[in-house]
Parts: structure tokens; sequence; C-alpha cells
């Protein structure tokens, strides 16, 4: 592999990557948008994953807030209907708790983080479509301000308690944002790949392209399997909602339009979202201890591997009886070998650990700790999922389902922190403090262990079905175990975007050339 | 004696508009086929059930069969403009998109007798609705086919062909391909084996 020859200067890309450098004649200078206008006309592809990533942690702190209410209801403190104002406010939540986790947080966060890191990876001046990324970006903004304010006006995807109002039409709206929110992101995932496929360095194959960069391609490549399915969904519903009153599925007044699309919370689908940690963990260990993998196609094709266990389109369960799917031999297969490619790679970063410098202090760096946090939650979410889909357990329809849930998506929260100490001059920001970066991790790690292991202690105490955890006997104790580690993921939420809002600071154009 | 310093060789990655064309083009396939599976997964539980899906003679063959040819005779002229575009020949490249978008329109003015002819009420039932979500679907694909070849129409009138040009003509060419591949699953789905 060599990285000197020159980069392919292709048509889109080199327009692209003029727009991203420093301008030069002073008529350029002149004509260079000003601080206000930069966020809607800018086409610096780091520019666009700074704000994907400080507008998806904002709504990870409100995420997070929303799940703290939620498992506030699991306790006996309140009951949860009351808590919201009746059972469909309640069941708003809990759905746009998990709907904005996948599609407003981690997803947007690691795309945003990909967008300014992958073109230096693979020596590319800016992304493929610059203009196409921005689009990405307010495409799913304005998505995910209609999905916050449709469900806070009475919509959301399904009721529980018959339909009132204009309830009908909100849903409607929740609808038509998160399709928005879906095609953004699909926009973003074309992006990143095609700078991947088409602009990566001569030279450089595909099984020696940095292993983040190979992730992100591998995750675009999955997202793009699996986002169109839901899209497909989303058609559905929205035909049958608007075909009223001779309503086939999908009633407004039933969580029907939920059990449509909860496929995607959960697994395989729910693992979409993790496939870049596994790039970024490994980077952040190489970066830590100053060490190369000996086998980095070993790494490469061990997150292909996790990247095709992931493809969760075929795993909707709602136009199907439930058990025909989850007791057939391939849902299992899928549970249970997503713990392999994780163990692998746990021994890829030990390799990574054993090669380098192992003095306290870079053992002890945000990175190392970070990644090593990750791995290990994303490693207890796929050791869950595998339980999960062990018939004689019983833990399919129970908050199990939620244990891997949590997993994966703390586990990318961590993986963003560590993306943003790690990649601080790609992204153009200061350096995370590494005060602030250790308490997000250590914060993040905590709460979203506790809410690993109580829901997966939940799921199994259960005695029948009971995904939303309704029935709280027997299981107080672990619910306040919830509630704690819901505060502990959203404290650690907070410092995270705080350290991000922090690290914005102007960097001279010097050092913010990526090229 | 002297060395020379060569030129480096050209590059040999594939075209990033052409691929990205082609991811994205992979994700529409990927949910219209996503829709024609809830159709097929639906009708086979109506049958199952013993329920009739589409009234006997309701949908009628010979007007999908007239569609399909013609996006069949549309893919040749969307080639013919994708060679038009690379040998950099602007009338026959006008012309043969010019052909295609009036294929296009034919399609969808064609879709229009079917809904006239069938009369489905979108609150029929299952197969009702699922017919319009399936098919208006695939108008929706085919007017986007028919924007993105229209621009590339108004793009070589205004301006010189070019190597740039060619790849968005090539890129709007296999997005057309698949939605004649999407017809074709409508066309044996719905209409064929209805």
């Amino acid at each position: 592999m060599t990285l000197t020859e020159p980069a392919i200067a292709d048509s889109e890309a080199a327009s692209g990557a003029g727009d991203a450098t420093a301008p030069e004649s002073s008529d350029e200078a002149v004509a260079a948008p000003s601080t206000l206008a930069q966020p809607f006309v800018t086409s610096d592809a780091s520019a666009v994953g700074r704000l994907f990533v400080l507008a998806s942690l904002l709504l990870a702190l409100g995420t997070s807030v929303v799940g703290v209410l939620l498992s506030l209801g699991r306790t006996e403190a309140v009951a949860p209907w009351d808590l919201f104002g009746g059972f469909n406010a309640y069941f708003r939540m809990w759905t746009l708790y998990r709907m904005s986790f996948m599609l407003l947080v981690v997803m947007p966060l690691l795309l945003g983080v990909a967008l300014a890191v992958v073109p230096s990876q693979v020596g590319a001046g800016n992304v493929a479509f610059p203009r196409a990324a921005l689009a990405s970006f307010w495409s799913w903004l304005i998505g995910a301000v209609i999905i916050v304010v449709s469900v806070f006006a009475g919509g959301g995807w399904g009721a529980i308690d018959g339909v009132t109002g204009n309830e009908s039409d909100a849903m409607a709206l929740t609808l038509l944002g998160t399709g928005m929110v879906m095609v953004a992101l699909l926009l973003g995932a074309v992006t990143v790949a095609t700078t991947v496929i088409s602009l990566r360095q001569t030279g450089m194959s595909l099984l020696y392209v940095p292993p983040f960069s190979w992730s992100m391609l591998v995750a675009a490549a999955v997202w793009l399997f699996t986002l169109p399915v839901a899209v497909a969904n989303l058609v559905v519903i929205y035909a049958d909602l608007r075909g009223r009153p001779a309503i086939a599925f999908g009633r407004a007044e039933s969580p029907d339009i939920w059990l449509q699309l909860d496929w995607l919370v959960e697994q395989p689908a729910v693992y979409i979202m993790a496939v870049p940690v596994l790039g970024v963990a490994v980077e952040a260990v190489g970066a830590a201890v100053g060490a190369r993998s000996s086998r980095p196609e070993a790494i490469t094709v061990i997150v292909g591997l996790f990247g095709l266990l992931a493809v969760g389109g075929w795993s909707q369960d709602y136009f199907t009886a439930p058990q025909d799917l989850r007791d057939g031999l391939v849902y299992v297969a899928f549970g249970l070998a997503a713990v392999l490619p994780l163990v692998a790679l746990a021994g890829g970063a030990a390799e990574l650990v054993l090669r380098g410098a192992k003095t306290p202090d870079r053992l002890l760096d945000v990175r190392m700790v970070g990644a090593g946090a990750a791995l290990k939650l994303l490693g207890a979410a796929a050791l869950v999922g595998a339980l999960r889909v062990i018939e004689p357990l019983d833990l399919l329809e129970t908050t199990a389902t939620w244990a891997v849930f949590h997993g994966v998506v703390v586990a990318g929260l961590i993986a963003s922190v560590v993306a943003l100490r790690n990649w601080s001059q790609e992204l153009r920001i200061g350096p995370l403090s590494a005060v602030v970066g250790r308490g997000a991790i250590a914060l993040l790690a905590a709460g979203g262990g506790l809410l690993v292991l109580s829901d997966l202690v939940s799921g199994f105490l259960a005695d029948a079905p009971d995904l939303m955890a309704l029935s709280l006997d027997g299981s107080a104790v672990l619910n306040v175990v919830v509630f704690v580690g819901s505060i502990l993921v959203a404290a650690g939420a907070a410092a995270a975007a705080l350290g991000a809002v922090s690290a914005l600071r102007p960097v001279p154009v010097a050092e913010s050339d990526p090229a | 004696m002297r060395t020379t310093a060569l030129p480096a060789a050209e590059a040999t990655r594939p075209r990033t508009v052409v691929v990205g064309a082609l991811l994205a083009t992979g994700a529409v396939f990927m949910a219209f086929a996503a829709l024609v599976a809830v159709y097929v997964q639906q009708r086979q539980l109506a049958r199952a059930t013993g329920q009739e899906w589409f009234p006997e003679g309701s949908v009628e063959l010979g007007p999908a069969g007239m569609m399909m040819m013609t996006l069949v005779l549309s893919m040749v002229t969307v080639q013919w403009a994708v060679q038009a575009a690379r040998d950099e020949d602007r009338p026959h490249g006008f012309i043969a998109l010019g052909v295609t978008l009036m294929f296009g329109a034919a399609v969808i003015n064609q879709f229009w007798f079917v809904y006239t002819d069938t009369a489905f009420a979108i609150d029929g039932g299952r197969a009702e609705l699922l017919f319009y979500a399936v098919t208006g679907s695939f108008i929706a694909m085919l007017i986007f086919g028919m924007a993105m070849l229209a621009v590339t129409t108004i793009r070589s009138l205004m301006g010189p062909f070019g190597r740039d040009l060619a790849h968005g003509v090539q890129a709007a060419g296999a997005y057309w391909h698949m939605c004649v591949l999407c017809y074709f699953l409508v066309w044996y789905v719905i209409f064929i084996t209805k």
C-alpha cells in the first residue's frame, strides 16, 4: 500500500475539495459566507460532521431525560400513565425514546464523525458529494424536529388507548418525519461509502482501508440494506392510516404501527448502530498505545462479518406469525453468531496492547478506557442477545430485548466520546478535556452496565411477555436500579455534550486543512 | 543518461457519480422489494384463509403488458442516450432522452387508465390498499427517474458534453434500468399472478 500517490481528482470530489480548503484569491475571500450563513451553505464535510455531532449530542441529552422519566415510571413511586398524563402519552414517550436513540442520536452521531474523519483517512480532500452531505444534515434535522413536535402533539407510532381529535394527523406527521430522517441518513451513508470506494488513494486496497473508514463503509452498506425496508414499512403504514376507515393493519388506535417498526430496535437490526463502534475502538486502542495491528486484514474481515450479522430487514415479524420467525434457525444463528466477531475484535485490540507501549499513562488514556468500555458493553449486549434467542430461556418478549438495545446505544455514545478525543483535529475542534472525557465515559459505562444487567435480570424474572415492563411485581428493586442507570446515562450524555460544546473554538486555518 | 519522469497512470477507480448513484439505486430497490414482499405475504395469507384477493376480472393484463413493453423499449433508448453522451453526440443524446421521457409519460398515462379501469377504493381492503401502495410507489420512482433524465437533458442543452455529464447520464440510466426491473416485479406479482 502506498499513500504517496496523488489522490484521484474526480469531478464532484475535486470541486468539493476545493470548497473545503482556504480561498486562494481575495475575491473568494470576500465571497466567503458569514459565520451565520456557513451552516446553510458550507460544502466542507468536516463542518457538516460537526453539525451532526453537536445536534446529536443535544438530542442525546433530551432523549436520556425522557429515559429517566420512563424509568421513574417503572418504579413504584408513581404509575407511568399518571406521570405522563395517560397511557397513550406514556406509550408515545416509550416509543420516542427507542426511535430517537437510534435515528436521532447514535446513527447521526457516528455519521457526523465519519463525514469529518473518513476523507482524511482515505486521502481525499473532501467527501464525495459535499452538498449532499449538507442536505443530509438539514433534512435529518428537519425530520427530527417534525418527529419531536408531532409526538408531543399527540402523534407517535400508534396509540393503545384510542385516538382523539387530531392525533391521527399528528401520527401521519410522525411517519413523515421518520421517513425524512431515514432518507437523510441514507444520503449521508451513500456519501461516506462513495468516498471510501471512489476517492481513496490509488494503491490503497479495500482490505487495508483504516478500520474506522472500513467500519463506516460496512455500516453504510448495512444501512442501505436495512433502512429502505423500514421506509417501505412507513409507506404501507401511511397508506393504511390515510385509507381509514377500512383499516387493514397499522390501526392508529392500537400499537400496530409500532409493531411494524419495532424490528428496527431489536436484534439483529439494532446492531447496525454498532458497526462503526468497532472501527472507533480499534483505532482508539492503536492510537493510545502507539501500535498497529499485525493483521489488519483480519480486523477488516471481523468488522465485515459483524456488519453481515446486523442486516435485519428480514427479521420483522409483524406480517408473519412471530414464533415462525423467532424460533427459526436463521434468527437463532444470527443471535448466537453476533458474539463471535466481538470476541475476535477484542482479541485484535488485545494484540494491539501487547504490541504497543504499556506505560500506565497510555493504558489509562481516555481513548483506551473508552474503547474498552464500549467493547465491553457491546459484548455484553451481544451476549444477552445470544441468551435471548435461546428458546427455553423464554427471554424474547421480555425486557432482555432492551438490555441489548441499551448496551448498543450506550456503546455508541461512549464511542462518540472516544472519537471526539481521538479525532479532534479532523473535526476541527479543540481537544476534548481528559477530565470531561473520563467522566462522561465513566458515567455512561456505569449507567449502561446497570441498564443491561437490570433489564436482563428483569427479563429472567418476568412470568409473561412484558416488553414495556409494566408488571412491576417482583422486580421493584431492579426497576430502581434501572432508574439509577438512566440517571447515570443522562449525566454521561450531558457531560459529553458539554465537552463537545466547550471544545468548539476557532482553529487556525493552517491546522484545519485536512490535506 | 537522463531519465524522464513518466506521467502517472490514469486513475482506475470507479467514477464517483456512478458509484453514488448505484448505491442510492440499490437502496431504492431494497425499499421497493420490501413493499412487494409485504404484498406477496399478505396475498398468500389471504389465500391460505380462503379469502378472495382481487374480484375475478377486475385486474386486466392487457394494459400492464403494454406498460412492460413500453418500459423495455425505454431501456434501449436510455442506453442510446448513455452511448450518445459518451460519444459527445448531442443530437442523438437529446432525441434519445426525449423519447425516453415520452415512454415514461406513456407509462404514467397507462397507469391512470388502470386506476380508472379497476376503480379500486383505497379503503376497500388489504388488496386494494397494497395495490395502491406498490403501484403508487413505482409511479413516484418513475417520476423521479424522469426528473433525473430531464435534468441531464437540460444540462446537455446548456453546456458542452463531457466526461462528467456522460457519468450523469450513465447514473440516470442505471436508475432507470432499476425502475424497469421494479416494474417487472409489479407486472409479474400484481398483474400476472394476480
